[in-house]
């Protein structure tokens, strides 16, 4: 997808169209190009310090070069009437299903078709870059949802490789990658009929790999030291991975997807030394106690409802799914009630806005659901030096909404990444007249979901 | 135990920590006081028809028939009851989170039960209005050698798994013999070897010979660390190269450890002919068996089983579930019992599990073995099986407080039990289950 920035009625100065020229420049040619922007007279929430109103915001060169009640506005820039309008950081998805492929349904592949021939990705791939695994077409839609930048995370697999944090911008993905090996992104899960089939062979599996880790880097080191004489021991990228997540010099990003899991990742974190990342967390209110003493990275996933994997013995438990969905939805309002910081992730829901309103219907504020997707994020990833807040300085990821943030009414005029703008498509909105749906029309926003049983 | 008092301070902060949550609460000099109960200690004291248990710290400090009470303690009335030791369920799978098998291998010794008990899952809580206080909870039988197993008391609600785990228990381990570990009692499904009981002696015959060789790896490699330390370099000269630490490894070192005799073996197995071989590999090799699980064909072989050192833990009257449980009878534990092997009675299940006091009193109609002998299957022996018997399975001084107040005798069949205690806390009071359950059915009946 290549789309025009298509400057809508609020731009005043229309200059020159930039787009699909931009094709095939680096980044930085690409970021050159983009004219700057000002937002004059707009409600600015900036996260990291009070809500300004009536305030401009400069954007130039992919950073905020200003924000106030008075600044000067550049001769260049496209000015654009914020009136009515509130600006807010981009939001950040800090474990994403953006851009990553669909999960495989269980038995394809066997005879289809030119899909159904793509090899399974390795599920134990440490050594490998998950940007490299991004379709940036895919990706950049989650713009729509004011979405600037996402931790991108496949949907299948025991260790995923390394973890970047990539901006919505441009065409390819390595020019998206803000921060690039961020953690080793791994996940609490099983993989049936290969090893480990078990939760319990899932943690036997993480410690081996980190004892085998450490044991290679030693190994390396020691021969480094007084090769001559030996055997040049086999060098391994996967346990090179594991040996800087064993010596703590890289975060392991785990997916805890069980109450029981958050002990499970510190009792690995305690036993290894390592720095942890959590990511899913949708019960975890009920280690509260635990999380206060802790006081983890935590990412809280917003998708209360996520596929279940068939135990051992099988079936579901309708009754009990259900209290589960529901206390899902009330955990992130339970955890900002006790003072735990945690950021909001979307963890493959289709919509991760849906999500963080169904949060703060549930008891979570909306200014801490609003930091809880760009600051807390940010300070999580590392990354709250450059984006997270509207500072001068920061990257030039912003949101222009009309309507109150994060609202059902709430709508995405303008989203800007590294600077560059790029409008939403209105979507219909119901009938005209506001009337009941005719027949044969849908009222509203309605997705459909259609679910491979296995 | 070479270095006593290192152990005592652990046990000290082991017990300390293992009582944390629930004891902490409450002064460590607090008294607690059963009185007016018959008493079955299953122990020297044998059947005390009207005694006293005094509770402190979680431990039993006194018990007899005269007994004072000293003022302030708690008293629990149990006129008419009946205490008894907590029971154990020397085979179990209980508060296990998400598969409990890894049957991805034909060896999977490096996996840990530990790692994914689950303190509220509710099968704990029934388990406890049955009496029980502690189990042994397995790995499934799907591998040959299967995961390493978790020694729990019932310590439901308990704010970890770790916390469920019995301090001091010994690990152990589960091997599994015929139908299961070569998949012919599962349909479908990913075959893998072993496909046959050969196949299944020749996969643990080779997983020792490999463990032997790790061991001896890690055995030279130790001596010669000591060997190095031990000769002081001369001053000024560097000190004596120490050879490179072999590669830690995880199933190895489970093996290793059955080897140099600090890890139980669980064996799943049946029949007689498999019963045999696991012996003769075993000696062999050079370890030994703890316990046969079901061993349901034990009574054909109970001399050998005896003779090894070996404990069987079978079922009461449970068999022809699959064609290597044909041959089963209701006599066997008392046939095992009386050629010298050390019986018990288990549940392998969580429904079960909550009526051991029954399956124990069907030896005495299948084999005239005594009440007394007969209830030791479900408390005392299976303590010893697990070798936590210097802690529970009977009621001494100074053993832990994990007791059970009958109704009437266990193998009554009216009875049921009233109340369970974990280190001398009440963790089952059935009149406050009785009450909670009008309360919710009150709730449920307004809400709708």
């Amino acid at each position: 997808m290549n789309r025009h920035p298509r400057p809508g009625l609020a731009l005043r100065a229309v200059t020159g169209l930039v787009g699909a020229a931009l094709i095939g420049l680096s980044p930085a040619a690409e970021a050159a190009k983009v004219p700057s922007y000002a937002i004059t007279k707009a409600k600015v929430i900036t996260v990291s310090g009070a809500v300004i109103d009536n305030a401009t915001v400069v954007l130039r060169d992919g950073v905020v070069v200003d924000v106030g009640p008075s600044v000067t506005i550049p001769k260049d820039a496209r000015v654009i009437d914020g009136t009515g309008l509130t600006l807010t950081p981009g939001l950040i998805d800090a474990y994403s299903g953006a851009g990553m492929p669909a999960a495989r349904p269980a038995g394809g592949g066997a005879g289809g078709g030119a899909a159904a021939a793509a090899p399974a990705p390795n599920p134990i791939a440490p050594a490998s870059n998950i940007y490299e695994r991004v379709r940036a077409a895919d990706a950049l839609k989650a713009r729509d949802s004011g979405i600037t930048t996402i931790v991108p995370v496949p949907r299948e697999g025991l260790v995923f490789g390394a973890a970047a944090v990539m901006n919505l911008v441009g065409e390819r993905p390595e020019g998206m990658v803000v921060k690039q090996n961020i953690a080793l992104a791994a996940s609490l899960t099983t993989l049936g009929q290969r090893y480990p089939g078990s939760l319990m062979g899932t943690m036997a599996f993480f410690r081996q790999a980190l004892m085998d880790g450490a044991y290679h880097r030693a190994e390396m080191a020691s021969y480094e030291k007084a090769p001559g004489g030996r055997r040049r021991p086999a060098f391994d990228p996967g346990l090179d991975v594991w040996a800087d997540v064993a010596s703590g010099a890289l975060p392991l990003l785990l997916q805890t997807s069980r109450v029981g899991d958050l002990r499970r990742a510190f009792g690995l974190a305690d036993e290894f030394k390592l720095k942890v990342v959590l990511a899913g967390n949708t019960q975890a209110f009920e280690e509260a106690a635990l999380l206060k003493e802790r006081k983890p990275s935590l990412l809280v996933s917003v998708n209360f409802d996520p596929p279940k994997a068939g135990g051992f013995f099988g079936g579901s438990d309708d009754d009990k799914d259900r209290a589960e969905i529901e206390s899902a939805e009330k955990n992130p309002g339970a955890l900002h009630k006790e003072g735990i910081r945690f950021a909001l992730v979307s963890g493959f829901a289709n919509d991760f806005l849906a999500g963080i309103r169904k949060a703060i219907e549930k008891g979570l504020p909306k200014d801490a659901a609003l930091r809880a997707v760009t600051l807390t994020p940010a300070e999580i990833l590392g990354v709250a030096d450059r984006m997270g807040s509207i500072d001068k300085g920061k990257i030039a990821n912003v949101v222009v909404w009309s309507g109150e943030p994060l609202t059902k009414e709430a709508k995405i005029k303008m989203v800007f990444v590294d600077g560059e703008l790029y409008e939403p498509e209105e979507k219909p909105a119901g009938p005209p007249g506001g009337g009941p749906p005719r027949p044969g029309e849908v009222a509203g926003d309605v997705r459909a979901q259609i679910e491979v049983k296995r | 135990m070479k270095n006593p008092t290192f152990s005592k301070s652990a046990l000290l902060f082991a017990a300390l920590l293992a009582s944390g949550f629930g004891i902490r609460a409450e002064a460590q000099d607090a008294v607690t006081a059963i009185t007016n109960a018959k008493i079955m200690t299953v122990g020297p004291l044998g059947t005390i028809e009207k005694g006293t248990i005094l509770i402190k710290a979680g431990k039993i400090t006194a018990v007899g028939a005269d007994v004072a009470v000293p003022p302030g303690a708690t008293v629990i009335d149990a006129a008419g009851r009946v205490v008894t030791p907590g029971l154990i369920d020397a085979h179990s799978h209980t508060s296990i989170e998400d598969n409990v098998n890894e049957c991805t291998n034909i060896v999977t010794a490096e996996v840990r039960v530990a790692d994914v008990l689950d303190p509220k899952d509710i099968n704990l809580y029934r388990e406890l209005a049955g009496g029980l206080t502690a189990a042994n909870v397995l790995h499934g039988s799907c591998n040959s050698i299967g995961g390493q197993n978790a020694t729990i008391k019932l310590r439901y609600g308990a704010p970890s798994g770790d916390a469920l785990l019995f301090q001091g228990a010994p690990p152990g381990i589960k091997f599994a013999l015929g139908e299961n570990p070569k998949r012919a009692s599962f349909g479908g499904g990913a075959r893998r070897y072993p496909a046959t009981r050969m196949g299944v002696e020749v996969s643990i015959r080779n997983a020792f010979l490999e463990a032997k060789a790790y061991k001896k790896e890690w055995d030279d490699y130790e001596a010669a660390v000591k060997a190095a330390s031990a000769k002081r370099p001369a001053k000024g000269a560097p000190a004596a190269a120490l050879p490179p630490a072999p590669r830690k490894d995880l199933q190895m070192q489970a093996l290793k450890e059955v080897l140099e005799g600090k890890r139980l073996v669980h064996a799943h197995s049946y029949r007689a002919d498999e019963i045999l071989m696991l012996i003769n590999v075993a000696n062999e090799m050079g370890f030994k068996i703890a316990t046969f699980q079901h061993v349901l064909e034990g009574y054909k072989v109970a001399t050998e089983i005896a003779k090894h050192g070996a404990g069987g833990s079978t079922f009461s009257d449970w068999w022809a579930y699959k064609e290597e449980a044909y041959d089963a009878i209701p006599y066997n534990a008392a046939i095992m019992a009386s050629h010298g092997v050390l019986v018990s009675l288990n549940s392998d299940s969580d429904e079960l599990a909550r009526r051991l006091y029954w399956e124990a009193a069907k030896t005495v109609r299948y084999g005239g073995v005594s009440e007394d002998e007969a209830f030791k299957m479900v408390t005392l022996n299976p303590a010893k099986q697990l070798r936590i018997d210097k802690w529970v399975g009977s009621i001494e001084v100074g053993k832990d407080a994990d007791l059970a107040i009958f109704r009437s005798h266990p193998f009554a069949p009216d009875t049921r039990v009233e109340m369970t205690l974990v280190d001398g806390k009440v963790l089952f009071d059935r009149s406050k289950d009785v009450a909670a359950r009008k309360g919710v059915a009150a709730t449920l009946g307004g809400g709708q």
